[in-house]
């Protein structure tokens, strides 16, 4: 029995729900040789802002238990960049492209998000107002006013579905979600990593050079898992849900949690090939459980 | 092409210096493939372990054979994952991804051309592979390691035709002292260094040949929590003030291109 697998957040239909995480898949060139670009749900790519960043000084990433931490600072080569050497590959491929896009003022993410659009370089926006390494990064997902305000800036620029990609760093995460519904977001991306530090007691000092950074991997799934179950019962849009999955079934606590779409993250690290895998293995359980659309799935725990 | 591969394990044997293994498996592809100076990211726990690790640890490629399509790589015992693959059995898998690597060791050959090759502790196996590539070439290895017992993977270069100088800190065998005492004499017009080792070492080796002006490329180790290009975790400064990876602009850089720490 064929069962379906395709999704649809707002205009942008994925044929799996499962797309790769920003920041853990590159621009999809890097894995070329490892994964068949075309069979993924959609590629988000690294986070692009208006201008080239460096990033932050190493040491940037550490190993903690069941996760890593990183402060890589969203070194990335900027828009112009993204649009003349990283999309046309992307576009060989039949493949949907969710860009994240930080910024540090509404103006910039707007002026992002126009250049995506007037070049066709993205099928979705993903707005970044949570990237705990930057500043005026976290500021804005930690308030629902200047969550509105990037999301409404950058509706009033493009048509395409437009992700706002939320912190767990909040006392609670609900209201934001609904004020970036309230202000046009087609979905909600949730979570971004959580804000840790590590300490080398050998050398008595902060392990990362920015001194904190954001969690990933399966230490934050359980937190990740509880803001998808509790965003999903207060707005109407889709949910892409990600914090730690490594495996279908993680995914699938995930869709039955509330997230129509899911995305592949850290475990890109240890298997690129992942976000199809995890696809594969979705399929298989539907199959196995008698259930012919994932979307029955969506929301099911209650 | 990279590859992602689960490989059979040959045999895992236990070197005199405690805790050194050399892992031998095959992968035809690879055993092809690699050049000295590629590195494979290796998983070898699962979340069923205590104390696993959730990302892959980069290991030189050591040795290849194409004619048998087998590899070697060595390694010591660091944590949970080389814990688990000093314990593999000939026929568990070994799950890799590699050749990795974006540049790496390339020797100029010629008359007159004298290559050096400098490392320590987990820096030699690259340059054992190295210098197998240069048949009919005039190499010499300096070999340093703090006591004789962890003078590990030179095996088979003095019958290979390699002068193989040995630097021990204790002086308990070969030259008493680092390595750049043995080095220094050497770097005269014609000589090319290779340098694969602990990091003080290199900068050491580094700093001397590019006093002297002479042509050293280093095989840098950092952190590498993907080796292959997404994560970005595992950059070093460059001198223009930008940041590159060491897995995929790396891990070999002219010495020249260097900012220490």
């Amino acid at each position: 029995m064929a069962v379906n697998l395709s999704v649809q957040i707002g205009s942008l239909t994925m044929k799996s729900p499962v797309t790769t995480g920003s920041g853990t898949f590159g621009f999809g060139s890097e894995v070329k040789d490892l994964v068949d670009l075309s069979k993924l749900g959609a590629v988000c790519v690294k986070a692009t802002t208006r201008e080239a960043r460096r990033g932050n000084p190493p040491t940037r990433m550490v190993e903690t238990a069941s996760g890593v931490l990183n402060a890589i600072g969203l070194q990335n080569g900027g828009i112009e960049n993204y649009l003349a050497e990283k999309a046309p590959f992307l576009r060989q491929f039949d493949v949907p492209i969710i860009v994240n896009v930080p910024g540090e003022s509404p103006e910039d993410f707007a002026y992002v998000a126009e250049r995506l659009t007037e070049a066709k370089a993205a099928d979705a926006i993903e707005l970044n107002i949570s990237c705990p390494n930057v500043s005026h990064g976290l500021d804005y997902a930690t308030d629902p006013k200047l969550t509105a305000e990037v999301v409404a800036a950058v509706r009033k620029v493009t048509a395409l579905p437009i992700l706002a990609k939320l912190s767990p760093n909040v006392t609670d995460i609900r209201p934001i979600a609904q004020a970036a519904e309230d202000a046009g977001a087609d979905g909600i991306s949730l979570i971004n990593t959580v804000i840790g530090t590590a300490i080398d007691a050998r050398k008595r000092t902060f392990k990362l050079a920015n001194k904190t950074g954001g969690l990933s991997g399966p230490a934050i799934k359980p937190v990740a898992l509880l803001a998808v179950y509790r965003v999903a019962q207060v707005v109407k849009v889709p949910i892409i849900g990600m914090g730690g999955i490594m495996n279908a079934t993680d995914a699938i606590e995930f869709i039955l949690a509330g997230a129509t779409a899911v995305a592949a993250g850290t475990v890109n690290f240890v298997n690129p090939c992942a976000a199809i895998e995890i696809a594969e293995g979705i399929a298989d359980y539907l199959e196995k459980n008698g259930f012919s659309d994932v979307k029955e799935l969506v929301g099911a725990v209650q | 092409m990279i590859h992602k591969r689960l490989a059979p394990v040959l045999s895992v044997e236990a070197l005199p210096a405690p805790g050194h293994y050399v892992l031998t498996f095959e992968d035809a592809e690879l055993a092809q493939s690699a050049r000295p100076g590629h590195f494979i990211a290796v998983a070898a726990t699962s979340p069923a372990n205590p104390g696993s690790a959730l990302l892959r640890k980069p290991f030189s490629v050591y040795k290849v054979d194409p004619a048998t399509g087998t590899c070697a790589i060595l390694f010591s015992i660091y944590g949970p994952t080389t814990r688990t693959m000093a314990a593999y059995q000939p026929g568990e898998l070994l799950d890799l991804i590699g050749p990795l690597g974006g540049r790496v060791f390339l020797p100029v050959v010629g008359e007159g051309k004298h290559h050096i090759l400098v490392g320590g502790g987990y820096g030699v196996p690259p340059l054992n592979f190295l210098a197998k590539t240069l048949p009919g070439e005039t190499v010499t290895l300096i070999h340093g390691a703090r006591t004789a017992n962890l003078l590990v993977g030179s095996d088979g270069l003095r019958e290979a035709g390699v002068d193989v100088i040995a630097c021990t800190d204790d002086g308990s065998f070969g030259v008493t002292g680092r390595v750049t005492v043995a080095l220094e004499p050497l770097l005269v017009p014609g000589a090319i260094v290779y340098t694969c080792g602990p990091t003080p070492m290199m900068r050491a080796v580094a700093e001397l040949c590019v006093a002297k002006g002479i042509p050293c490329q280093v095989s840098m180790e950092t952190p590498m929590p993907c080796g292959i290009g997404i994560c970005v975790g595992c950059v070093i400064p460059r001198p223009d003030g930008s940041f590159s990876r060491t897995c995929t602009d790396g891990p070999v850089y002219p010495a020249e291109e260097l900012i220490w720490p």
